[in-house]
């Protein structure tokens, strides 16, 4: 680990200070200790604040987008033949590479506009876990030495296992290794254990109606709207997205659960075959919404008819923009 | 026996989002041949099955709408060439994804009606008349508090 993050800024300061990259977004101490934070630097002196661990989180792909649109739009106060590309480097794990497949097949921006640099992985600190195994104790501070986390709390030092409190998404991924990039930092990672990717959908399958009614409803009502899901996903990158317009109005502003339930069902079905399973959402959620089991449904679904894994490859485009003749239509009904 | 007294003269509310080229001439000859079928069914009128956004049928359940049909040209035969192609993929997940989180299956209804298939088209509203009349009135997700006047 502590190998990977002296290449890691090496290589990033390389990067800076070859001109290659304008900016480079990684990941940097955070103000939390169980908590590392996106990074935005653009110095070659910077590098050093980057930092890769297990406690990075949440997927960079989102930064990218943002960063890239923003000096778009920048650039429209440009004469045009002044305007410039802003190149962008990013550090990403598997499935910040499938984030960027998918805006690269989505004609968000060009290949050449991202420098990659592949980091392998082997999962991160689900905060929600960690709090959970500490019984609620803060931690101030917190080290990861091999498979165990070591945290100090005011009660004193602790050892948590680390498979204890990896996020849930980490455990059965399929792609924690870089799939794209342009320099890789590390040896590849040990594979997980992405046979049991659907248990959670499966289980759940098997309930009867009503019961995955009320356990649907029951976790959605704990969502207060705070779109912080929304705000993390590398896949909701509209300008305008459905919850803010007004005309039409898709999602209704009363107290109704069901404004919820329509919100959550239109997000989560948005990322059909879009989905990568990187658990920033679920991290994000102040509320602690089970927003995986439904999401990975759609993954499952998109495998299972159309035998596509959201981003796992440049050559095969998300199953929504495509079409064949051929497709199952055992639900079509016949009188 | 309760339930049977409360839903008694009830009749079920069925949207159909129905393409202008196969399905709504299909209902239209199905008016023109003097078929009879149940009025239980709105029918919404849009160019193509291919433009039916999955959130219109999400809306639809949330207004209250006690099922909803969509219906379009059989494929091969789409007046855009794939538009119920592209859709036939948006509903194959989307019903599944409704179900999954525990809407009945036959809230949901998705076929196919040519132009001359008013017999057809007839015998598809029957057919999905009885089946959410069986489910009884839609209860999950459905909206009962008035969104406020528009300032
Ligand atoms: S929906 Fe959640 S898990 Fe899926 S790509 Fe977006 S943030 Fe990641
Ligand atoms: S982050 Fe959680 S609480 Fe906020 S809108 Fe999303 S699901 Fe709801």
């Amino acid at each position: 680990m502590e190998n990977i993050e002296k290449q890691l800024r090496e290589e990033a300061g390389k990067l800076l200070s070859e001109k290659k990259v304008d900016v480079l977004i990684g990941y940097g101490k955070g103000t939390l200790p169980y908590q590392a934070v996106p990074t935005i630097i653009t110095e070659p002196g910077e590098a050093e604040q980057l930092v890769w661990n297990p406690f990075c989180t949440v997927n960079l792909a989102k930064y990218v987008h943002d960063v890239i649109f923003q000096h778009r739009e920048s650039q429209k106060r440009v004469k045009p033949e002044d305007r410039t590309k802003k190149i962008v480097g990013v550090v990403a794990r598997g499935c910040t590479t499938r984030s960027i497949i998918i805006h690269l097949q989505e004609r968000q921006y060009e290949r050449d506009e991202v420098v990659i640099i592949g980091v392998p992985c082997s999962g991160y600190v689900s905060k929600k876990k960690l709090w959970d195994a500490l019984e609620g104790r803060e931690p101030l501070e917190c080290a990861v030495e091999g498979d165990t986390v070591k945290v100090k709390t005011q009660e004193g030092s602790r050892s948590v296992a680390l498979k204890d409190v990896l996020s849930d998404s980490c455990f059965t991924c399929r792609y924690n290794n870089p799939i794209i990039f342009d320099v890789m930092v590390g040896d590849p990672a040990p594979p997980m254990n992405p046979e049991a990717e659907y248990e959670i959908v499966d289980a759940f399958e098997s309930l009867p109606d009503d019961e995955r009614w009320a356990y649907f409803t029951k976790e959605m009502s704990k969502c207060i709207r705070c779109y912080a899901c929304r705000n993390t996903c590398p896949s909701c990158y509209c300008k305008i997205c459905f919850v803010e317009q007004s005309g039409p109005k898709w999602v209704g502003v009363t107290i109704d659960e069901s404004d919820t339930q329509v919100f959550q069902i239109m997000r989560i079905f948005h990322q059909a075959g879009r989905c990568v399973d990187c658990g920033s959402c679920v991290e994000v959620c102040p509320m602690g919404v089970d927003l995986r089991r439904f999401l990975k449904k759609l993954d499952k679904d998109g495998y299972n008819l159309f035998g596509h894994r959201a981003g796992e490859s440049l050559d095969s485009p998300p199953p929504l923009s495509e079409r064949s003749m051929n497709d199952k239509e055992d639900f079509i009904f016949e009188p | 026996m309760t339930e049977q007294n409360t839903n008694e003269g009830w009749e079920p509310k069925i949207v159909a989002f129905v393409c202008n080229w196969c399905t709504y001439a299909g209902a239209d000859l199905a008016g023109i041949s003097r078929i009879q079928y149940p009025p239980t069914v709105r029918i919404i009128r849009l160019p193509c099955s291919g433009r039916v956004n999955p959130f219109y049928i999400v809306k639809a359940l949330q207004e209250g709408a006690d099922g909803v049909l969509v219906s379009g040209c059989h494929p091969g035969e789409c007046h855009y060439i794939t538009g119920n192609l592209s859709a036939r993929r948006k509903f194959a997940m989307l019903k599944s994804f409704l179900s999954y989180i525990g809407f009945e299956a036959d809230r949901t209804i998705f076929t196919w009606v040519s132009a001359s298939e008013g017999e057809k088209f007839a015998n598809v509203i029957k057919g999905v008349t009885e089946k959410v009349r069986a489910l009884g009135p839609a209860e999950k997700m459905v909206k009962t508090i008035g969104e406020p006047a528009q300032a």
